[in-house]
C-alpha cells in the first residue's frame, strides 16, 4: 500500500515537471550555453558566457548588421574623424539605462575611461589599447582620442559596452547588470540559470521575444539531448555530425580560420616552391566535406573571411593539384623531405583530425610528414617559440574585430607572436595599413599584403569554419557572422 | 578507541597535507595558466602583466610559503577563472556533489541487500542468474554512456524527466540512477557472495535447527556476519562517487557540483580552484574512511581498534 502511494506520488511529481517544462508561453525561449558567465560586468573579463548574455543587456556606440557591416548603434550618425587622432561621436538623444540613469556624453566618457584605466585591469584591453582619452564636448557629443591614427577605432567601439556611470560603482553591478539594451536582467541563479526579459522602455524596435532563459550545459551531447527534448530553443557549437538530427541547424560563416604556419626562414619549407607544393597537395574541399559535413568553406588563400576589412576578392584558394605539387617538390629538390607538423587535440573543433588529414595529403605527394600532437600548454610553447620555428604549425585564428590588422600582426608580420617569416616588405605593408586612415588606401595596402603572402605561400590556408547552432522548430533566427546571439533578432514562427 | 581515532585523524591530516602539496607542485610544473587564459594573439607584455597580476612571476618557494599561510586560514586565494575566493566556490558546489553521491550510493546500498540475499538464497536459480546477468551489464556499461542512454530514453523519447540541470526535484532522478547503477552492480555481487558463504556456515544450520524464524536467521544473524565486506565496499563506492563518478555524472547532466567544476578548472588551468577542490575531496575521503571504521566497530564489537 505504502509503496503504491509512493509510486503515485512519483508519477504526479513527474507529470508536474513535464507540464512545467512544456508550459512556457509562445514568446519565451531558452538558450543553452557551453559555459556560465563568471561575472556580469560587461567591461572586465574576456568571457564567452558573459558576452552571450550581456550582448542583449548592453549596447555599444557602433553596431553591425547580421552580415557584418558596421552601422550606428548608440551614436546618431557615423563618427567623424576630426584629425588623425580624434574621433567625434554624436549620440542619440533620449536613451535611458534600465535603472533610469540617462545615457549621454558623461556615460560615454565614463565608460571609455573605466575600461582603459590600468587599475581596472580589463581583460578586454587588447581591443582598446589605442584609446588614450575621451572628452565631453556637449551633452550629446564626445571626442575619443587615440595614441596615433587608428583606422579600426569604429570596429573597436563595437566591442565597448556602455555602462551607467552611477550604478556601475555599486558592488552589485557585477551580478545584476543594467544597460540600455533591448533586454533587462531579471535573475541569475549561479550554476542553474539566468533570466532576461524584454525592456519595455527600449529606444529601438520592441523585440518579439519577451523572455529568455540561459542554461549552462558544458557537454555537447547533453545540449543536443535538451534540444531534442524540447527544453532548449538554441544550442551553441553543434557538432557537424549532429546537424541532420536536429529540428533546424543554422550555419553561418564564422570568424575562425584553421591554417598551417610554414617556416619560411629555415628547413625544407624555406623554399617557396615547397610551400606552394604543400598548399597544392591538400584537398581543402574534401576536408570541408569529410570532417565538417560541409559546414566549412575553403579559405580564400588568406587569413580573412569575405566579411572582414582587407579581404582581397582577387585572391582565391590554391587548387588541389597533387601532380603539380610533386613536380614543384622535385624541382626544389625536396622530394621525400621530412616535414614536422605541430598540432594539438581537443582545443578546436576537429583540430587533430585536420592535422592528420593534411599529413596524409603531404604523404601522398611523397613527403615524410612527422605529426606531433601536443597537450595544449606544450603546444603553445611551440607556437610561441620565437627561436626555433617548427616546419609547420597548425593553428586556428579567430578575429572578432573583423579587420585584417589583428590576424596579420599576429601571424603575417615578421616578429608577430605566431609568425614564421622575416619578410620585411610584408611587415612594412602591415605597419603602414595600421595607421592609414583613408579606408580605400588602407584596403589597397591589405590587398597587396594578401597577394604577397599568397604568392610566397607563407601558410597553408585550409578552411573558414561555419558557426553551427541547433535551433528548435518554433524559432526563427538567421544567425550572425560575428557569432553574437542577439535575441532581439529572433522571433517565433 | 579514543586514542585510535586521534591516531587516525593524525594520519588523515598527513595524507591531506601530502596531497595538497603534491597538487601545488604538479600544477605549477605542468601548467601555465597565463598562456592558456589569454587570447592567442596577446603580446608578450600583456602576458607578463597578467603573470604579475596572478603572482605567478614570484619564485616557487615564496609562492609556496604564501600558499601554506593561506592554507592555515582555509584561504586558497581567488580562482583565476571565476575571480571569486576558491573556497566560496567549493562551498557552493560541495552540497550538490554530496547530495548526488549520498543519494546514489545510498540507493545502491539499500537495493543491493534484498537483491543480494535473494540471489544467495538459491544460487543458480532463476532470480540469481538474472541478478548476476544484470549486474554484469551494470559493471560493463561506461557511466557516461549509461547517463546518455537514460537521457535519450526517459527525457528525449518518453519526455518523462528533464535532460539536465537542477531546477526541480525531478532533475535529480536520472543522475541518481546513473550514479547508483554501477555501484549497485558491484554491491549486489558482494552481498551475494558473502551471504552464500555465511549461509553455508554451521551456525546457520544450528539456528534453523533451533527453530528460529527464517527472517531472523537470514536477515539478522547471517546478514550481520556478511556485512563487513559490504560496508567496506559501500564506503569505497562513496569515495569513488565523490572523487570520481561525480566528474562523469555531473558533466553528463550539467549538474553544477564539484566534479563538473573540477573539469572546468582543469580546462582553464585554474590552479587555485583546483587546489581547493583537491584539498576538500581529500578531507572527504579521510572522513569517509574514519566513518567506515566506526561502522565496523558497531557491526562487530569484537574488532580491535588500533
Amino acid at each position: 500500500m505504502k509503496t503504491m502511494r509512493q509510486m503515485i506520488w512519483i508519477i504526479v511529481m513527474m507529470a508536474v515537471v513535464v507540464f512545467s517544462a512544456t508550459s512556457a508561453s509562445g514568446q519565451e525561449i531558452t538558450i543553452a550555453l557551453g559555459s556560465e558567465p563568471t561575472t556580469l560586468d560587461p567591461q572586465l573579463r574576456e568571457d564567452g558566457g558573459e558576452r552571450a548574455v550581456n550582448d542583449n543587456v548592453y549596447e555599444t556606440l557602433m553596431a553591425r548588421t547580421p552580415d557584418g557591416k558596421l552601422k550606428p548603434g548608440l551614436v546618431a550618425s557615423e563618427p567623424k574623424l576630426l584629425d588623425p587622432k580624434t574621433w567625434e561621436v554624436k549620440l542619440r538623444s533620449g536613451i535611458q539605462f534600465h535603472n533610469g540613469e540617462p545615457f549621454n556624453a558623461d556615460a560615454v566618457v565614463y565608460s571609455v575611461k573605466r575600461i582603459i584605466d590600468k587599475k581596472f585591469n580589463s581583460e578586454q584591453i587588447s581591443f582598446f589599447f589605442t584609446i588614450v582619452d575621451a572628452k565631453k564636448v556637449d551633452d550629446l557629443t564626445v571626442q575619443i582620442i587615440t595614441d596615433g591614427p587608428d583606422p579600426i577605432l569604429l570596429s573597436r567601439l563595437y566591442w565597448m559596452k556602455m555602462v551607467p556611470p552611477v550604478y556601475s560603482k555599486d558592488p552589485k553591478f557585477a551580478e545584476t547588470p543594467v544597460g540600455t539594451g533591448p533586454y533587462k536582467f531579471v535573475r541569475w541563479n549561479r550554476g542553474q540559470n539566468l533570466v532576461l526579459e524584454a525592456n519595455p522602455g527600449y529606444w529601438g524596435e520592441a523585440p518579439a521575444i519577451k523572455k529568455v532563459t540561459y542554461r549552462f550545459v558544458s557537454d555537447a551531447g547533453t545540449r543536443l539531448a535538451g534540444l531534442m527534448a524540447g527544453e532548449f530553443d538554441i544550442i551553441t557549437n553543434l557538432l557537424p555530425e549532429f546537424t541532420k538530427k536536429v529540428p533546424q541547424a543554422i550555419h553561418i560563416l564564422g570568424l575562425e580560420h584553421p591554417i598551417i604556419i610554414l617556416n619560411a626562414d629555415a628547413g625544407p619549407t624555406k623554399d617557396a616552391r615547397v610551400r606552394k607544393a604543400l598548399n597544392l597537395a591538400v584537398d581543402k574541399k574534401a576536408l570541408a566535406e569529410g570532417l565538417f559535413e560541409g559546414f566549412a568553406q575553403v579559405a580564400q588563400g588568406q587569413l580573412l573571411s569575405p566579411s572582414f576589412f582587407g579581404f582581397n576578392k582577387e585572391v582565391g584558394p590554391y587548387p588541389y593539384d597533387p601532380n603539380q605539387a610533386k613536380a614543384l617538390l622535385k624541382e626544389a629538390g625536396a622530394a621525400g623531405a621530412s616535414i614536422e607538423i605541430i598540432g594539438t587535440a581537443g582545443r578546436w573543433l576537429k583540430d587533430r583530425e585536420m592535422v592528420e588529414a593534411v599529413a596524409g595529403y603531404w604523404e601522398a605527394v611523397g613527403l615524410k610528414p612527422k605529426v606531433r600532437i601536443f597537450e595544449f600548454n606544450e603546444y603553445l610553447n611551440r607556437l610561441f617559440d620565437r627561436k626555433t620555428r617548427a616546419d609547420a604549425i597548425f593553428v586556428v585564428s579567430s578575429n572578432e574585430l573583423m579587420d585584417a590588422d589583428k590576424s596579420f600582426s599576429a601571424y603575417y608580420k615578421a616578429g608577430g607572436v605566431g609568425s614564421s617569416n622575416s619578410d620585411k616588405d610584408l611587415a612594412a605593408l602591415i605597419d603602414s595599413a595600421r595607421t592609414e586612415t583613408d579606408p580605400a588606401k588602407r584596403a589597397a595596402l591589405y590587398h597587396k599584403a594578401v597577394k604577397h603572402a599568397y604568392d610566397q605561400a607563407y601558410f597553408v590556408w585550409l578552411l573558414n569554419i561555419e558557426d553551427v547552432y541547433g535551433v528548435s522548430k518554433r524559432l526563427h533566427w538567421p544567425g550572425r557572422v560575428d557569432a553574437k546571439m542577439l535575441v532581439s533578432e529572433m522571433r517565433m514562427k | 578507541m579514543g586514542r585510535y581515532f586521534l591516531k587516525r585523524l593524525w594520519h588523515g591530516a598527513i595524507v591531506i597535507f601530502g596531497v595538497t602539496v603534491l597538487v601545488f607542485v604538479v600544477t605549477r610544473l605542468v601548467g601555465d595558466p597565463v598562456k592558456v587564459m589569454l587570447p592567442l594573439e596577446a603580446t608578450a607584455e600583456q602576458r607578463a602583466a597578467f603573470e604579475r597580476e596572478l603572482g605567478l612571476d614570484r619564485p616557487m618557494t615564496i609562492q609556496f610559503v604564501d600558499f601554506m599561510m593561506g592554507l592555515s586560514r582555509l584561504d586558497f586565494g581567488k580562482s583565476l577563472w571565476q575571480h571569486r575566493p576558491a573556497m566560496q566556490i567549493v562551498f557552493e558546489k560541495l552540497p550538490l556533489t554530496l547530495e548526488l553521491a549520498i543519494l546514489g550510493i545510498g540507493l545502491a546500498f539499500v537495493l543491493s541487500i534484498p537483491l543480494g540475499i535473494l540471489s544467495a538464497l538459491r544460487p543458480g536459480g532463476v532470480s540469481d542468474r538474472s541478478t548476476v546477468f544484470v549486474s554484469l551489464i551494470g559493471l560493463s556499461i561506461p557511466q557516461f554512456w549509461l547517463g546518455l542512454l537514460l537521457i535519450i530514453v526517459f527525457a528525449v523519447q518518453l519526455k518523462w524527466l528533464p535532460t539536465s540541470g537542477i531546477d526541480t526535484p525531478a532533475h535529480i532522478i536520472l543522475p541518481t540512477i546513473t550514479m547508483a547503477l554501477p555501484a549497485l552492480a558491484r554491491l549486489v555481487m558482494i552481498v551475494r557472495s558473502s551471504m552464500i558463504d555465511e549461509l553455508n556456515q554451521q551456525y546457520v544450520k544450528t539456528c534453523f535447527a533451533k527453530g528460529l524464524p527464517f527472517y531472523r536467521v537470514v536477515g539478522v544473524h547471517a546478514l550481520r556476519n556478511a556485512a563487513l565486506p559490504v560496508v567496506t565496499l559501500t564506503g569505497w563506492e562513496l569515495i569513488r562517487a565523490v572523487a570520481g563518478y561525480s566528474v562523469v555524472v555531473e558533466t553528463v547532466f550539467a549538474w553544477p557540483g564539484l566534479g563538473l567544476t573540477a573539469i572546468q578548472a582543469i580546462e582553464r588551468e585554474d590552479l587555485i580552484l583546483l587546489q581547493a577542490i583537491v584539498f576538500t575531496v581529500a578531507i572527504l575521503v579521510v572522513l569517509i574512511n574514519i566513518l567506515m571504521d566506526v561502522a565496523y566497530k558497531i557491526i562487530d564489537p569484537r574488532l580491535k581498534m588500533g
